[in-house]
Formats: C-alpha cells, sequence, structure tokens
C-alpha cells in the first residue's frame, strides 16, 4: 500500500472500524508519516463529536465518590519523595542557614498572603478548599513555614511551604512563570552541605499560582532550605535546572 | 464543541492533574461525567457497567494526564476517545452486543441534569443530531455501528448484507459529510 491508500484509510480509522490487517498495517505506516498522524487527530474530532448525539445522561453519586476515593488511596501510597541520587554540585551547599523567622509572624504574614489569594481567586471553589487546608496545616500546632522568593528567572514569583510536625507539608506558590511543554517544577529539600533531595513536581495554572501537597523527608524536619527548579516534568533525582526560587533556613 | 475559554480552562485543568491535583479531577469530573456518562449507556445499555467504565475512564485520566499533548488534540476529543474505547473493550469483553437491555435501566437514567447543560449546552446535541439527521441512512448507519457498537467495516457489510467496498465508501463519505456539516455550524467543533 502507498501513502494515499493510507490516506483513504483515515475516516475509518477515526471511528477504530478498520479490520486487523489494515489496522496493523496503517499503524505502521502512522508510526513514519507525520502528515497521516495529524490528519487522522483532525477526523478524530469529528467521531468525538459523534459523542454528542447520545443523551446526556447522570451517573449516580457513587462513582464520584469511589473515583475520588481511589484517588486517595493512590495518593496515600505513591510515594512522596523520589528516591536519592548524588547530586555533585555545589552551588547548593552554598546558601548557608540565616536563622528562623519568628513563627508568629510568619503565620500572620502568611494569614494575610492567603486571605489575599482568596481575593483574588474567590471564583474557583477548589483553591478556596486547598487555602483552607493550607490554614489548616499553619494552625496545627507546631507547625512551621518557609517562605521562598524568586530569583533569576523567577524574579517576583513567591511560595510558602507550611509543614507540621509529621511531615505534613504544602506549598502554595504565586506569579510562577509558566514552564515549556514538558518540564515542570520541582521542589527540593537542602539540609546543610548535603546534596539536594528531590521533591514533587507541579505545573503551575496559566496565572501563575502552583500548590502541592508533599512529605518532608525525615532528614529536612529540624533544619532545611528549600528550593524551586525547572526539570523535566517527570521530575529529576538531583537538580538540572536553574533555581525560580529559595528560602531562608527553616531551623 | 466547547468555548474556546471553556478549552483554556479544560487544558489548566489537566495540567493540574498532572500535577496531582485531586480537586482539579473532581472538577473536570463534574464537567464531563454527563456526556460520558451518556455516551457509555449508549455504548453498553447497562448503568451499572457504565458507571464502572465510567470510573475507570476518569482513573485513566489521573493516571495518563501527563501524556495528555495539547498540540495533538482538544481535551474534550482526549476524554471521549479515551471513553468511548474503554465503552467499546468493555462491550466486547462482555459480549454483551446481543444481550437483552436490563429492564428499566434505560429509562430509569434518563433524567438530564443541569449539570450537562454546563459543559455540553443541548444547542450543540442538536446540532450533531441536525447534522446526522441530514445524512442520508445508507452512509449514518455504518457510522452509527461504528462509533457506538464497536463494528469494524468487515462486521458492519456482514450485519448490513452489503459488499464490503461499498461499506467502506459509504463510511468515509458519510463522515467527510458530517464534519463539512459540523464545520459549517461555526460552534467550535475544533476542526
Amino acid at each position: 500500500m502507498v501513502h494515499e491508500d493510507f490516506k483513504e484509510m483515515i475516516p475509518a480509522r477515526a471511528l477504530s472500524a478498520l479490520d486487523a490487517a489494515e489496522a496493523r498495517a496503517f499503524n505502521d505506516h502512522l508510526s513514519e508519516c507525520d502528515e497521516c498522524r495529524m490528519e487522522l487527530e483532525e477526523w478524530e474530532a469529528t467521531a468525538a463529536a459523534m459523542a454528542v448525539s447520545a443523551k446526556p445522561m447522570e451517573p449516580s453519586p457513587k462513582v464520584r465518590e469511589r473515583l475520588l476515593n481511589e484517588v486517595r488511596k493512590e495518593l496515600d501510597t505513591v510515594p512522596q519523595v523520589i528516591p536519592f541520587r548524588s547530586a555533585t554540585r555545589n552551588l547548593w551547599t552554598s546558601f548557608g542557614l540565616l536563622g528562623a523567622i519568628p513563627a508568629v509572624v510568619m503565620i500572620t504574614v502568611l494569614i494575610v498572603g492567603v486571605v489575599m489569594l482568596w481575593r483574588e481567586n474567590g471564583a474557583l471553589r477548589e483553591r478556596v478548599a486547598r487555602s483552607e487546608e493550607f490554614m489548616q496545616l499553619v494552625n496545627t500546632p507546631g507547625s512551621r513555614v518557609a517562605e521562598l522568593n524568586g530569583v533569576d528567572g523567577g524574579a517576583g514569583a513567591t511560595a510558602k511551604l507550611v509543614y507540621d510536625n509529621a511531615g505534613r507539608a504544602m506549598l502554595m506558590a504565586d506569579k510562577l512563570p509558566n514552564v515549556p511543554a514538558g518540564k515542570a517544577y520541582q521542589l527540593w529539600f537542602i539540609v546543610g552541605n548535603n546534596p539536594p533531595m528531590p521533591g514533587k513536581t507541579f505545573v503551575p495554572q496559566p496565572d501563575g499560582k502552583g500548590m502541592i501537597k508533599e512529605q518532608m523527608p525525615q532528614a529536612a524536619m529540624r533544619s532545611a532550605v528549600f528550593a524551586i527548579t525547572v526539570e523535566p516534568a517527570s521530575g529529576m533525582p538531583a537538580p538540572t535546572g536553574p533555581i525560580y526560587l529559595r528560602s531562608s533556613a527553616v531551623n | 464543541m466547547q468555548p474556546e475559554r471553556e478549552q483554556e480552562s479544560d487544558v489548566a485543568l489537566i495540567k493540574a492533574i498532572a500535577a496531582r491535583d485531586e480537586a482539579a479531577l473532581a472538577q473536570i469530573y463534574d464537567r464531563y461525567r454527563v456526556v460520558l456518562f451518556g455516551l457509555l449507556m449508549r455504548i453498553l445499555n447497562n448503568r451499572e457497567e457504565a458507571e464502572d467504565v465510567l470510573q475507570e475512564v476518569f482513573l485513566q485520566v489521573w493516571r495518563k494526564a501527563e501524556d495528555f499533548d495539547e498540540t495533538r488534540g482538544r481535551p474534550f476529543t482526549w476524554l471521549v476517545t479515551m471513553g468511548r474505547s474503554r465503552g467499546i473493550d468493555r462491550l466486547r469483553t462482555l459480549a454483551s452486543r446481543d444481550r437483552v437491555a436490563e429492564a428499566g435501566a434505560r429509562e430509569a437514567s434518563e433524567e438530564t441534569s443541569d449539570a450537562a447543560h454546563d459543559a455540553f449546552k443541548s444547542e450543540q446535541r442538536g446540532l450533531v443530531n441536525d447534522a446526522l439527521a441530514q445524512l442520508p441512512d445508507e452512509q449514518k448507519r455504518p457510522l452509527m455501528l461504528a462509533y457506538f457498537d464497536g463494528l469494524t467495516q468487515s462486521e458492519i457489510a456482514t450485519h448490513l448484507g452489503a459488499p464490503l467496498g461499498t461499506v467502506k465508501t459509504r463510511m468515509r463519505t458519510g463522515l467527510i459529510k458530517l464534519r463539512e456539516l459540523l464545520a459549517g455550524q461555526d460552534a467550535s467543533f475544533g476542526f
């Protein structure tokens, strides 16, 4: 078969209606033909419109409940920190410990910041819910707060990281620049002169706001500096990209 | 199928899901559950199976969100393609094409919630149905049998008692015409 033969098949392929032998041949061709791949994507959009012809129907509320329970289970079981691999860079050890900021002052600043976030995002219910969760963590006895400030490419960006004695942590960031496709921000924990320990990755909303839940590495509980870099979206075991935000040490 | 702003919002939600944002998943579920459940009920004609597949589809969204590439298609297309594929897979697994529908299942779940109108205005559904209604039956039937029943062209030819070549031509012509009709509606169908 030649290219034109495969082009003829595209509408049927968009409907998954090719017979097995034709589908295999088409898929082989697709792997090496950008033109057919792009045309298939357009035809798939046409096929997808047919879904709307089905009568909209309401599923049981239990489906949503089961879905979110399943997701929470996954969140609880997925390792919160990517396995550590030694880094070779030394600049990460140079932040130094700048001393703790009194918790009361920090919490006050934090509350003002969160309230401002609430006002800015009042239309977004989910963000408000997350802000409430953040505030609850802030108000947990013994919780500590780190303020991260933008540097270099992240100038103007800010973030706050709060964590409690059990190591439950939340990061809220604002005014982050958008990241290129395939990239994400990644959180790092830096303890003394040791190599940075990797945290989760996240992609901010188009308005520059981002939020993640995290579990603090045990080694970072007593004293740590926090930093955020831009890395491949799947995360890295050691930082490779420039620092966008960093904190003073939290003791 | 969607206003541009809504689509942008969908992209942001999928990115948030990729960053493990559970609330974003809940939001995209709330936005699309009705249209996807309608599609799955149309395919499976069984409420319990359709609800089970609906949950699977959104779990897949949760697990595969980072694979979504906005340069290769709209969120709506991605979700519906995933939903339909899962539905057809389940249909084949159950071999339920000829199964008698469970009594009352369809009627009992025909209510359309207000949420249906959030994502897909009834007029948009009307546009698609009007476009399909304008297709000659000989073109429309192969499309419907392929899309909702998961039949291949050979199976459709057998089912309709028509030559395979004829079915291929009618299916291709029908989908081309459907695309032209929808594009002419200026309803942001993405093509």
